[in-house]
C-alpha cells in the first residue's frame, strides 16, 4: 500500500511539472510577453522599448532558465539593463540588490507578485481558495446526500414508476448547464418577475458573511448540474449490487426489504459513486468559474479568469498549480479509497 | 399588421381543453406519487380456475387516468402543430406560424420515423431503438434541430428574417410583433420578438443550430478518431506505449477546461500559430484510422487494396488539407481553388477535439484491454491475422456499444462546452447566433426582458436533453442483446 | 460663500446680457462666468437669480455608504484615465477647483481666482488654513509644484499635458520658464505665452489631483499624505476599496461647513456587466450606483430606487484609427474611406438600439449645442449608397473593417448597430469584443473601436484633448496642422460668440475629413437608495463624495 501511495505521489509531481512547464511555456510566448509589457510599462512602447523592457526583467532569458528560477532551483537573476539600473528577481520591493536571497521560487515558498493585482501571488491564491473552499463545502454538502438519496430509491426498485420519473429528473439536471439553470434560477427567485423573490441573485456579500438568501442559488446551481451524473452512477451501481446473489439470498431467507437496502446493499453501492464523486471535483471547477461570474463570488474561479485574461504570468502559475493539486489530489484519494472500501481489491 | 398572440384563433378552442387536460394530469400525477407510497404493491392473485388476477386498487386507478390524461393532453399538443398548417396566415398565432416554418423539418420527421419503425428489425441497434420510448423521444429531439440545421444551412428555410439585420423600432419587443412596412423577410412578424440589438430571435435561434449541429458531431467524431488510433494499440499492446499515452492523457485531463481555452483561445496564441499546428496534428488522425483500417482489411489482395485507398485517402487528404489551410496563419500554402473552406472557428474546434479527446482514450483504452482477453480474438490471432486488423475489425465493432452511447453523450457535452465558449466570449464573434453567445447576451437584460435569453437556452437544452435520453435509450437496448 | 470678488471680469457682464436675453443657457452662463473668476454666487446675481441653497441642513452625519464601482488600480494621479480612480484618491488627494452640474467652477483648495480681460494671467489665491494631513500647511508653492508637474510631459500618460498645453515649452516638454510663479504663500500667478480660456475648467478635472512633496505613485496607499476628509483603509484591486475618515484630522471643510458627512465609504466592484449590479442593488449589497446605463434605467427604478439624471456632453465615439496598419497599409489614412464609414451610419439608429434613445443625436463634431460655442453645421448626409460608392472609389470594398469594443452594455450595443448598418451599405465587417480588463491596454491603437468620453464644460477642450496632432489620446491618429492653429486661436478667444466662427471651421474639418462617428450625446444617470441626500449624477463623473449623505 504506501508503495503504491509513492508510486501515485511520484507521478503526481511529474504531471505537475509537466502541466505548470506547458502554462509557463504559453504565458511566455512571445507575443504575449508583448502584450505583458504594454500593459505594465505603457501602451504606446516602440519595439525597441518592448525588448529592452522584458530584458531588464529578466524575461527574455531561456525558457528552462526561467522556469528554473520560477522553481526555485536555479538562483534568481541579476540584471544590469540597458537603463544601468540593476534589477533581481528576488529582490524585494525597496530592498537593496545586494540584499536579496539568490534562490527564489516556489521551493522557497514565493509564488511571486501578481502584475493585475498589485500583490503576493501567494497572499491571493489562499484568499480567494478559501472562498471557493467555503462554496465547494456547500455544494458537496446539498449534493452529495441529495444525489445519493436518488440515486438508491431509484435504483432499489429497477423499472419502477420511481425508478422512472427520478431517472428523468437526474437526465434533466446534467443537460442542464450552470449558465442556463443559474440564468433561470435569477430570474425567477432573484426578481419581482414571478413574484417570488425569495433569495439574491449576487453572492458578492456572502464572501464575508454567507447566509441561506445569498448562497442558496450559487450552491444550488452548481450542485444540480453535478447531482444528476453522481444520482445515475448510484442509481447503476444500486441496480447492479440489488440484482446479485447475496441479496437474493437475504430476501429468501424473509429479512424486510428496509433491511437489505440499508444493511446489505448499501455499502456495497456506494463504492463506484465515492469515485465518481471524487473526480467531481475537477469537473466542478468549470462550473465554479461560471458560477463565480454569473453571481460575482470572488473567489478562485474568478481569480483565474482575470489572470488569464490580463495574462498575469505568475498568478497564473499559482492558479494552475493549485488545480492541477486538486485534482490530483482528488484521483490519490479516489483510488486509495476505492481499495478501502471494496474488500475484492488487494493491492500488492 | 397586427401583432400576433400565442395561440391565434386557434387558442379559443384548445387552450381551455388544453388547461384542464394539464390540470386533471397534474392532479393525476400527484395522486399518483402519493399512493405510490402508501398502497400496498400490486399483488398477483392466482384463481382457482388457474388464472391470475391482478388487484388494481386506487393505485391501478390513477395509474391508467395518467396514461389516458397523458394521451389527451399530447392531442391537444399536436393539434396546435398540425391544425394551423391549414389555416391562412396570422390566425393561428405565433405557435402556429412557427409550426408552419418548421412544416420541412415535421415532414423529414415523420417521413424518418415511418421507414425506420417500418423497418427496425432490419436496422440493427439502430432498430432496436424504436422499441425504447425514452429513446425514440430522444432521437426526435436530436432530429428535430439536425432537420432544422440541414433545412436553414442548405436551403435557408426556416429563418423568417436575416439573422444579422437589425431593424429599427424592434428592440426587445415582445413575440408576435409586427416589422415596419418594408423590411425585407419572409413574414411581416418577428415570431419570437426582438432581441436587444432588433435582431429577429426566431431567426437567430435556428441559425444558431446550424452553427451547434456542424461543430458539436464533427468535433465529437475527430475526437474519437483520435481517441480511437491511440486507445486501440495502447489497450492492446500494453507496456511502455500505454503507460506513455495513458500518462499524457492523464495531463490534458487534470488541465482545468476554462483555464486550457483561456489559454488556448486568445489572440496572441492565434498569432503564434500553435492552434494551426494543432489542427495540423489532431486533423490527420482520420487519415490516419482510414488508411490503417482499410489496408489491414484488404493488404491480401493489393490491387483491390489500392483501388479503394488511393480514392479514399486522397479524398479525405484533400479535405484535411482544406481545412488545416488557413489564410492568414502559419499555414498557409495552398492556392485559393484548391482550398475548399475557411473555418474562422478553427481555434475553437481544435480545442473542443483536443480537451475531448483523451477521455474517448481511456474508455477505448479500458475497453481493448477486457475485450482482447475473449476468445474471438484468440481465434483470429491463431488465423495469423494482423495486430490492427485484430483491433479495428475484431476489437472495435465489439466495442461499439459503449462507444455509441459515449458518442451521444459526448456531443450533448460538446455542446455544453460550446455554450460555455460563447457565455464566456472565447474564440466567437460577439454577433455569432450561437445559442451560448445569445444567453449570454440575453441575460444580461433578464430582469426586463426574458424572451431574448429563453428560447436559446430551450433550444440548448432541448438538444441536450434528446441526447442524454437518445444515450440512455441506446444504452439500455444495447444492453438486452 | 464667504468670498466675494470685487472686480467682476469685464466678459462676464456681456454673458451676463446675453443670459438675460436668453441668448445663453444658465448652465453655460455659470461655466462661463466662473472659470472667468466670478463667484457662483455673484454669478447667480449678474442674471438676478438666488444660488441655490446648500443641502447640508437635511444631511446627518455619520454611516456607511456601499456604493457600486469599478475598482482600479492606482497610479500617479496626472495618468489616471478613468475616473474611477478619481473616486478612491480623492478621499485624501484633492482638487483645486470643482465642476458642478450647474456648470459653475466653485473654489476648494484655492479660494479664489482672476483671469485678465484677454486670459493671458491667471491669479490663483489658495486657500488660507488648509493642511497637509501629516501637519505641514498647504501653501503656493505645492500649487506651484503640482501645476509645473502636470505641464511635465515627458512624464508618459501624462494627459493633463494636454489640458495645460499652453504653458508647455516644446523643446523641453516642461513649463516655460517663468510662467508659473509663486508670489506669495498664498497666491501663484500664471504668464500664459499665449490667451487660453480652459484652464481652470482643466484644473477641475479628474487627474487634476493635488499631491504632496514627496508624492510617490508606487505606494499610494502605504503613505497617504494629502489634504482631504478620509484616509484609504483598503484596496483590492476589482474587489472592493474602504475610505474611512480621517479621525483627528482638521479637514479645511469642516469650518466651511463643506461636509464630509459619511464616516466610510466602500466602493465594491461588480464587474462590467450591469445585470450584475442590478443584482446587487435587489439585494441591498449596495446604496448607490457609480452610474446607471441605457435600459438598466427602467430596471432599476422597478426596484424602487430614485433617479438623477443629467443631460451631458458624455458621448461615444467610433473611429478609425488614421494612422494604425493592417496588413501592411493604413487602411483608414484615405479620407474618401473615413467619410464613407461615417455616411454609411444612421446617428439616430445608434441613439435608438444603443442607449434605448436615452439622448440627442450629435453630428459625429464631438462638439454639440451644450457646449458655449457650438456652431450649427451639418453633418455629413446619411447615405448609404453613396458610402459604397465612395469607399469602392477608393479600393477599399473588400477591405474587411474589424470594428473593436469593449465587452459591456452600451458600448458594445452602439458598436454592434454601427456593425449591422455598415454591412447594410455593403461594408464588409468583423466584430471582436474585448474584455473590459484588457479593453484599454490598447485603447488607442485599435485599427477602429469605440470609446466612451466624457463630458467637458468647454468646446475646446475635446478637441485638444483628442484631436490636436500628438495628443496622448488621440486615438483617431488625427493629424492636421489646420485644425491646430484654428483650435489655438480657438483657445485664445474668451468671447463665445467670436470664437463660434472659428469653431465652425473646426467643426467643419471634424465632418469633412471623417474623423470619427460621433453619434449621440448621452443623458446621464444614477440611482440610489432612497434616503440618502447629495449623490447627483455629476454630469462629467467627478468625484463629489463630501457631499453625500443619509437624509436626517
Amino acid at each position: 500500500m504506501g508503495l503504491f501511495i509513492l508510486r501515485r505521489l511520484g507521478v503526481m509531481l511529474l504531471t505537475a511539472l509537466c502541466l505548470t512547464f506547458i502554462v509557463f511555456w504559453l504565458t511566455n510566448l512571445a507575443p504575449n510577453l508583448e502584450k505583458l509589457a504594454k500593459t505594465q510599462g505603457n501602451a504606446r512602447m516602440s519595439d525597441e522599448a518592448v525588448v529592452s523592457w522584458l530584458e531588464n526583467r529578466g524575461y527574455s532569458q531561456a525558457l528552462p532558465v526561467k522556469y528554473g528560477q520560477w522553481l526555485g532551483v536555479l538562483p534568481g537573476y541579476v540584471i544590469e539593463g540597458a537603463d544601468g539600473e540593476v534589477r533581481a528577481r528576488c529582490q524585494l520591493p525597496g530592498e537593496p540588490v545586494e540584499d536579496a536571497s539568490t534562490f527564489c521560487g516556489i521551493l522557497q515558498g514565493d509564488w511571486g507578485y501578481s502584475t493585475v493585482f498589485k500583490d503576493e501571488v501567494g497572499s491571493i491564491v489562499a484568499t480567494r481558495l478559501g472562498l471557493t473552499g467555503k462554496l465547494m463545502l456547500c455544494v458537496m454538502l446539498v449534493m452529495v446526500p441529495g444525489a445519493l438519496i436518488i440515486g438508491v430509491l431509484a435504483g432499489m426498485r429497477e423499472g419502477s414508476r420511481t425508478d422512472r420519473s427520478l431517472s428523468t429528473v437526474s437526465i434533466v439536471s446534467t443537460a442542464t448547464p450552470e449558465y442556463v439553470s443559474g440564468v433561470v434560477f435569477i430570474s425567477v427567485f432573484a426578481t419581482a418577475t414571478f413574484g417570488m423573490q425569495w433569495f439574491k441573485g449576487t453572492a458578492t456579500s456572502a464572501m464575508d458573511d454567507a447566509t441561506f438568501e445569498n448562497f442558496f442559488l450559487p450552491v444550488i446551481t452548481i450542485a444540480l448540474y453535478g447531482m444528476g451524473y453522481i444520482a445515475r452512477m448510484t442509481r447503476a451501481s444500486m441496480t447492479e449490487v440489488m440484482t446479485a446473489q447475496y441479496i437474493r439470498t437475504a430476501r429468501l431467507k424473509g429479512v424486510s426489504f428496509p433491511k437489505i437496502v440499508l444493511r446489505h446493499a448499501l455499502r456495497n453501492a456506494l463504492i463506484a459513486p465515492f469515485t465518481v464523486i471524487m473526480l467531481q471535483f475537477p469537473w466542478l471547477l468549470n462550473g465554479v468559474v461560471i458560477v463565480e461570474t454569473l453571481f460575482n463570488y470572488k473567489g478562485f474561479g474568478w481569480v483565474l479568469v482575470q489572470a488569464a485574461g490580463n495574462n498575469d504570468i505568475e498568478l497564473l502559475l499559482g492558479v494552475s498549480i493549485v488545480s492541477v493539486f486538486v485534482v490530483l489530489i482528488t484521483q490519490l484519494i479516489s483510488d486509495i479509497g476505492y481499495v478501502f472500501l471494496n474488500p475484492r481489491i488487494r493491492i500488492s | 399588421m397586427e401583432a400576433l398572440t400565442w395561440t391565434g384563433s386557434l387558442g379559443g378552442y384548445l387552450n381551455p381543453i388544453f388547461m384542464i387536460l394539464v390540470g386533471l394530469l397534474i392532479i393525476a400525477l400527484v395522486a399518483q406519487m402519493v399512493l405510490g407510497f402508501f398502497a400496498p404493491p400490486q399483488t398477483l392473485q392466482a384463481n382457482p380456475d388457474g388464472t391470475i388476477a391482478a388487484t388494481a386498487g386506487p393505485l391501478g386507478l390513477a395509474e391508467t387516468g395518467v396514461k389516458w390524461l397523458f394521451l389527451a393532453t399530447l392531442t391537444v399538443v399536436v393539434a396546435y402543430i398540425i391544425v394551423p398548417l391549414v389555416m391562412p396566415y396570422g390566425s393561428a398565432g405565433i405557435i402556429g406560424e412557427m409550426s408552419k416554418r418548421f412544416l420541412p423539418v415535421w415532414v423529414a420527421l415523420i417521413a424518418l420515423f415511418a421507414v425506420s419503425i417500418y423497418y427496425k428489425r432490419k436496422l440493427g441497434l439502430y432498430g432496436k431503438l424504436f422499441d425504447s420510448t425514452i429513446g425514440m423521444i430522444g432521437f426526435a429531439l436530436v432530429m428535430f434541430w439536425v432537420f432544422t440545421a440541414l433545412f436553414v444551412g442548405v436551403f435557408d428555410w426556416i429563418g423568417t428574417h436575416d439573422y444579422l439585420s437589425q431593424v429599427s423600432g424592434l428592440k426587445n419587443k415582445v413575440p408576435g410583433v409586427p416589422v415596419p412596412e418594408g423590411t425585407e423577410g419572409a413574414i411581416p412578424h418577428y415570431l419570437l420578438g426582438g432581441d436587444n440589438l432588433a435582431r429577429d430571435i426566431f431567426s437567430r435561434v435556428v441559425t444558431g443550430s446550424v452553427f451547434v449541429i456542424a461543430i458539436a458531431p464533427l468535433a465529437t467524431i475527430f475526437a474519437f478518431m483520435v481517441g480511437i488510433t491511440l486507445g486501440l494499440p495502447a489497450g492492446f499492446y500494453g507496456g511502455k506505449l500505454d503507460t506513455f499515452l495513458s500518462f499524457v492523457a492523464n495531463l490534458i485531463l487534470a488541465f482545468p477546461v476554462i483555464l486550457l481555452f483561456y489559454l488556448l483561445v486568445t489572440p496572441e496564441i492565434v498569432q503564434t500559430g500553435i492552434p494551426s499546428y494543432m489542427a495540423a496534428f489532431l486533423f490527420v488522425f482520420p487519415l490516419i484510422f482510414f488508411g490503417v483500417l482499410l489496408n489491414s482489411r484488404y493488404y491480401t489482395q493489393p490491387a483491390k487494396r489500392n483501388a479503394i485507398l488511393i480514392p479514399v485517402l486522397g479524398i479525405l487528404g484533400w479535405l484535411y488539407l482544406s481545412i488545416i489551410n488557413q489564410k492568414g496563419t502559419v499555414i498557409d500554402f495552398l492556392p485559393a481553388w484548391m482550398d475548399l473552406f475557411d473555418i474562422s472557428i478553427l481555434v475553437v474546434f481544435v480545442s473542443v477535439v483536443f480537451v475531448n479527446a483523451p477521455t474517448v482514450f481511456r474508455i477505448v483504452r479500458g475497453l481493448t484491454l477486457d475485450l482482447r482477453t475473449r476468445d474471438y480474438v484468440a481465434a483470429a490471432q491463431t488465423r495469423g491475422e494482423g495486430a490492427w486488423y485484430i483491433m479495428l475489425w475484431e476489437i472495435l465493432p465489439n466495442a461499439r456499444g459503449p462507444l455509441i452511447v459515449d458518442f451521444c453523450l459526448r456531443i450533448g457535452y460538446t455542446t455544453i462546452l460550446l455554450g460555455t465558449l460563447g457565455f464566456f466570449g472565447l474564440g466567437l464573434s460577439s454577433e455569432s447566433p450561437d445559442w451560448g453567445s445569445t444567453i449570454n447576451e440575453g441575460r444580461k437584460l433578464l430582469l426586463i426582458y426574458a424572451h431574448p435569453a429563453l428560447p436559446p437556452a430551450v433550444a440548448l437544452l432541448s438538444l441536450v436533453l434528446g441526447l442524454n435520453l437518445l444515450a440512455d435509450g441506446l444504452r439500455e437496448e444495447s444492453l438486452k442483446d | 460663500m464667504t468670498h466675494i470678488t470685487t472686480k467682476i471680469h469685464p466678459y462676464a457682464k456681456v454673458y451676463a446680457e446675453d443670459a438675460k436675453a436668453g441668448k445663453l443657457d444658465r448652465r453655460e452662463f455659470l461655466a462661463r462666468t466662473t472659470a472667468l473668476g466670478v463667484t457662483a454666487t455673484a454669478a447667480y446675481g449678474l442674471i438676478g437669480a438666488a444660488a441655490p441653497a446648500h443641502a447640508a441642513g437635511h444631511a446627518q452625519q455619520g454611516g456607511t455608504i456601499r456604493m457600486q464601482m469599478e475598482v482600479r488600480a492606482l497610479k500617479d494621479p496626472r495618468t489616471y484615465d478613468w475616473t474611477q480612480i478619481a473616486f478612491f484618491s480623492h478621499g485624501w488627494l484633492e482638487y483645486l477647483v470643482e465642476y458642478n452640474n450647474d456648470g459653475s467652477f466653485a473654489p476648494m483648495l484655492l479660494s479664489s481666482w482672476e483671469v485678465n480681460d484677454d486670459a493671458t494671467v491667471y491669479t490663483l489665491n489658495v486657500r488660507p488654513g488648509v493642511k497637509w494631513n501629516d501637519g505641514s500647511d498647504f501653501t503656493a508653492a505645492d500649487v506651484a509644484r503640482n501645476i509645473e508637474g502636470w505641464c511635465d510631459k515627458n512624464v508618459e500618460g501624462n494627459s493633463m499635458a494636454g489640458r495645460f498645453a499652453v504653458l508647455i515649452d516644446e523643446a523641453t516638454g516642461t513649463a516655460v520658464d517663468g510662467s508659473v510663479e509663486v508670489v506669495d504663500d498664498l497666491t501663484v500667478r500664471l504668464n500664459l505665452p499665449a490667451s487660453d480660456i480652459t484652464l481652470i475648467a482643466g484644473m477641475a478635472d479628474y487627474p487634476a489631483a493635488i499631491v504632496p512633496a514627496d508624492f510617490d505613485p508606487e505606494n499610494m496607499t502605504g503613505n497617504p499624505v494629502g489634504t482631504g476628509p478620509y484616509l484609504p483603509e483598503t484596496l483590492e484591486v476589482g474587489v472592493k476599496a474602504v475610505l474611512v475618515r480621517n479621525e483627528g484630522f482638521e479637514w479645511w471643510g469642516y469650518a466651511e461647513n463643506r461636509g464630509a458627512f459619511l464616516d466610510r465609504i466602500e466602493y465594491i466592484d461588480y464587474g462590467t456587466d450591469p445585470s450584475a449590479w442590478v443584482a446587487a442593488a435587489a439585494a441591498d449589497e449596495v446604496d448607490m450606483f457609480y452610474e446607471t446605463v441605457g435600459d438598466f434605467v427602467d430596471v432599476v427604478e422597478g426596484i424602487g430606487w430614485e433617479r438623477s439624471e443629467v443631460a451631458s456632453a458624455a458621448t461615444i465615439v467610433i473611429r478609425p484609427n488614421q494612422l494604425a496598419e493592417v496588413d501592411g497599409t493604413q487602411p483608414y489614412a484615405d479620407k474618401r474611406v473615413r467619410q464613407a464609414i461615417a455616411m454609411a451610419v444612421d446617428n439616430a439608429v445608434c441613439l435608438e438600439l444603443g442607449y434605448a434613445n436615452r439622448g440627442v443625436v450629435a453630428r459625429n463634431q464631438h462638439v454639440g449645442p451644450m457646449h458655449p460655442a457650438w456652431a450649427d453645421v451639418p453633418g455629413l448626409p446619411f447615405d448609404p449608397e453613396g458610402a459604397l460608392a465612395l469607399l469602392t472609389e477608393a479600393g477599399m470594398a473588400d477591405f474587411e473593417m474589424e470594428i473593436t469594443s469593449i465587452d459591456d452594455d452600451w458600448r458594445k450595443n452602439t458598436t454592434d448597430a454601427v456593425a449591422a448598418q455598415l454591412r447594410d451599405a455593403g461594408f464588409n465587417i468583423k466584430r471582436t469584443i474585448i474584455p473590459g480588463s484588457t479593453f484599454w491596454n490598447d485603447w488607442t491603437k485599435y485599427p477602429f473601436s469605440s470609446t466612451n468620453w466624457n463630458h467637458r464644460p468647454i468646446d475646446t477642450q475635446i478637441l485638444g484633448l483628442a484631436y490636436r496632432s500628438g495628443e496622448a489620446w488621440n486615438e483617431a491618429g488625427f493629424a492636421n496642422a489646420e485644425f491646430d492653429t484654428l483650435l489655438a486661436e480657438a483657445n485664445s478667444l474668451a468671447d463665445a460668440g467670436e470664437r463660434r466662427e472659428v469653431m465652425a471651421k473646426l467643426q467643419g474639418i471634424m465632418t469633412d475629413e471623417g474623423v470619427t462617428i460621433q453619434p449621440y450625446w448621452r443623458t446621464v444617470y444614477r440611482h440610489a437608495k432612497p434616503g440618502i441626500v447629495g449623490w447627483d449624477m455629476h454630469i462629467a463623473y467627478l468625484p463629489q463624495m463630501y457631499k453625500v449623505a443619509f437624509a436626517a
